[in-house]
């Protein structure tokens, strides 16, 4: 009886092991690593909202968003593709995605995508997508939210001025006169656009192009234009007693802005929530434009993408479908219209509720003109030597250490020297 | 093997500290030596280049000038925050009852204050036009100074910082220092007619001698360790870290930029070995200097 009632006991055992292991066979759990503003408050409900949504279509599938600073986010990958534990789906910058192919962070998603219909993969900014795709077979990311980058104009300090404020600079040479006036009334006209790559990028897209920006890899050399950097360093030379000291990413420069002492300030679209929550406070009056080119027909300023991302894995299929589910137009225009931010989905953007938000529609425009920040993406990590380098020589001509022709001149033969190492 | 199983107990109970220092010291200083010779970018296999990586970083403008900014960095911040410390400490220790503990906890809030917090109130404080210290420098007619991004006054900035959260540290050990001196020398010190200068100088100072070499190492390994403080005031990023110019540029957030930026590990494995040498060596020269004050 002891035998029998022992060998029921393991067979129920048996079972019992049996039924776990199918049930875990069905049961997968992804790991979605958002940026952390996406983890919280209404994003993130939306983000569940998403979540939800495609789980219920999933029965047995599981997934954790966990929200992550930018920093932790790069180097949760890497180190989670060193140890074999990668986060399924992931959010990243698109400038980070060199490093990510490297250490295999990112899956070949090329067969996914050719596999999706038509009216999927025409959704998308076909730019965007071909940052994604290095090279032809090669693509490894689906582009999301993004930026063009737009001059905020503070109404009020304008009018102080003794400048109309109806009538945007139509060009630099328009722009730097607005900005000499604004000093002269005793306010600050810009922040200085020296003490980033970014908004170094956003002054040299004034001047010049994509095709005399960024990186050529096959001869390790940079593309930028000597003649060209030189007129922008000029700028740079003419903007230096103008500023406010501050970056465009300090919230000393939001403050300067939102008390009517700095006129302008070229950024992304994030800062609108700050400048629109004092706006509803009567305490400022602003606006957002394009940001001026040297000619009428030519505009400023850079473009770019957050990415998501797929790991390559057993979970790669199902991680696949969900990113593909997020980035899809219903979801893209959902999430347009509660951030209030760009995506590089275009059928989203030409949503007519989506198009009717000023701030998107202005977006849309300024990325028909912006240049990319660091091209051409996903290839190879850019070292870090070459931003810090542009910024050093940058900054050293504004400070008047160089004349902007010796500035162009030493800053490019550098870059030559920091990419052939 | 007799010797093994009579002093097993004792190995057993030294086991926990051994595993964990051998996994998580031992083993990464040993392969971080060894990924030092290699081309290694965290995944794939590490192909073996030699002194490669040692020959670029100090042949690369960065090194030289993150080592140029740790030095000056060390050779104030550290007799700085000293001196501020044992300051500290003998205000503190001249309290009694519940001010004394007032001061104690007062003076140690920044050194438990997580550190982006307290980069965030330093950036509030030197924010120019707005901030608190330029308002202050206004009051006595002096121009708004752009702390975080003027190169004369970067590393100053960061110093100020520095001491602020490593004197309430200090302050502490140098306390219990002081809680051991006996009384009865200071007592006949003042019949002797010492005054509270000369007290300090011939007892307090002397007294404190270990305690004082322990803090003066600590100090430095620490200092040599930067990266926390200047990585958030200068918003650094691993694409673009060191505020303008790379005034605030150090050892420690090269090191990441190139691991996690370039995914360069094996170079930024060479980069901490040479700083885990420059760490030792500055630590046996303090041991030197020590004994040879001792002979």
């Amino acid at each position: 009886m002891a035998m029998c009632s022992k060998f029921l006991g393991s067979v129920s055992a048996l079972i019992a092991v049996g039924w776990t292991g199918i049930a875990a066979a069905q049961d997968v759990t992804l790991e979605y690593w958002v940026y952390s503003d996406f983890a919280q408050g209404d994003a993130l409900a939306l983000q569940q909202q998403f979540i939800s949504e495609f789980t219920a279509k999933h029965p047995g599938v599981k997934i954790n968003i966990v929200g992550k600073g930018d920093a932790d986010l790069t180097a949760g990958q890497i180190a989670g593709a060193a140890s074999g534990n990668i986060p399924d789906v992931f959010m990243n910058g698109i400038g980070t995605g060199a490093q990510l192919v490297e250490v295999g962070a990112l899956a070949n998603i090329h067969d996914k995508w050719m596999a999706m219909p038509e009216e999927y993969r025409s959704q998308f900014d076909e730019s965007a997508i071909k940052n994604c795709t290095p090279e032809p077979g090669k693509m490894y990311c689906l582009p999301y939210t993004g930026y063009g980058s737009l001059l905020f104009r503070n109404l009020t300090v304008l009018e102080k001025a003794g400048i109309d404020p109806s009538v945007p600079p139509a060009t630099w040479a328009e722009w730097l006169d607005q900005m000499k006036k604004v000093k002269e009334a005793g306010m600050y006209a810009i922040p200085d656009q020296a003490l980033i790559f970014n908004s170094i990028a956003e002054m040299y897209a004034i001047s010049g192009d994509v095709s005399t920006w960024g990186i050529d890899w096959e001869t390790r050399t940079t593309r930028i234009d000597p003649d060209v950097m030189a007129e922008v360093l000029q700028k740079f030379v003419d903007m230096a007693p103008l500023t406010s000291g501050t970056s465009r990413n300090d919230q000393a420069t939001k403050d300067l802005f939102i008390t009517d002492n700095l006129a302008f300030h070229t950024v992304g679209p994030w800062v609108n929530p700050t400048y629109e929550e004092a706006s509803k406070n009567g305490k400022l009056k602003y606006d957002f434009v394009l940001i001026p080119g040297d000619t009428p027909d030519k505009h400023g300023g850079i473009q770019n993408y957050e990415i998501i991302g797929v790991a390559p894995g057993e979970n790669f299929d199902i991680a696949w479908e969900f990113a593909s589910y997020v980035t899809e137009k219903e979801q893209m225009a959902r999430w347009a219209k509660l951030l209030s931010r760009f995506n590089s989905n275009v059928a989203a953007m030409n949503d007519p509720e989506v198009s009717a938000l000023p701030l998107i529609s202005k977006s849309v425009e300024a990325v028909k003109y912006a240049m990319d920040v660091m091209p051409p993406y996903l290839v190879k990590a850019a070292p870090s030597c070459y931003s810090s380098t542009v910024v050093d020589y940058v900054s050293a001509t504004a400070d008047g250490d160089y004349t902007p022709e010796e500035g162009a001149k030493e800053m490019i033969a550098e870059l030559n020297d920091c990419l052939a190492e | 093997m007799p010797s093994l199983r009579r002093h097993l107990p004792q190995y057993l109970m030294i086991a926990p500290f051994v595993v964990l220092f051998v996994a998580f010291f031992l083993y990464p200083i040993v392969s971080g030596f060894y990924y030092s010779f290699h081309d290694w970018n965290g995944v794939d296999a590490p192909r073996f280049i030699g002194l490669a990586n040692y020959e670029k970083l100090l042949g690369s403008r960065d090194f030289g000038r993150a080592m140029g900014n740790l030095a000056t960095y060390i050779s104030i911040t550290v007799p700085l925050g000293i001196l501020v410390a044992f300051g500290l400490a003998l205000l503190v220790d001249s309290f009694t009852g519940r001010w004394a503990s007032f001061f104690r906890n007062a003076y140690f809030v920044p050194v438990v204050l997580p550190a982006f917090l307290a980069a965030t109130i330093w950036r509030w404080i030197y924010a120019p036009n707005f901030g608190l210290l330029n308002m202050i420098l206004g009051w006595f007619g002096i121009p708004s100074i752009n702390f975080l991004n003027d190169t004369d006054s970067m590393i100053y900035a960061l110093i100020a910082v520095d001491v602020w959260v490593s004197a309430g540290f200090n302050m502490v050990i140098f306390l219990a220092g002081l809680k051991n001196i006996p009384g009865e020398l200071y007592e006949a010190a003042r019949l002797d007619g010492a005054n509270k200068w000369q007290q300090i100088v011939h007892i307090t100072v002397p007294m404190l001698g270990p305690v004082m070499f322990f803090v003066i190492t600590y100090s430095i390994i620490s200092a040599m360790q930067v990266f926390d403080k200047p990585w958030l005031l200068t918003g650094s990023s691993f694409a673009e870290y060191g505020g303008r110019r790379g005034a605030l540029l150090f050892p420690v957030m090269d090191m990441m930029g190139r691991a996690f930026g370039e995914v360069h590990f094996g170079e930024a494995a060479a980069y901490g070995f040479l700083l885990t040498v420059a760490i030792i060596l500055l630590t046996l020269a303090s041991f030197a200097v020590r004994k040879w004050r001792r002979s």
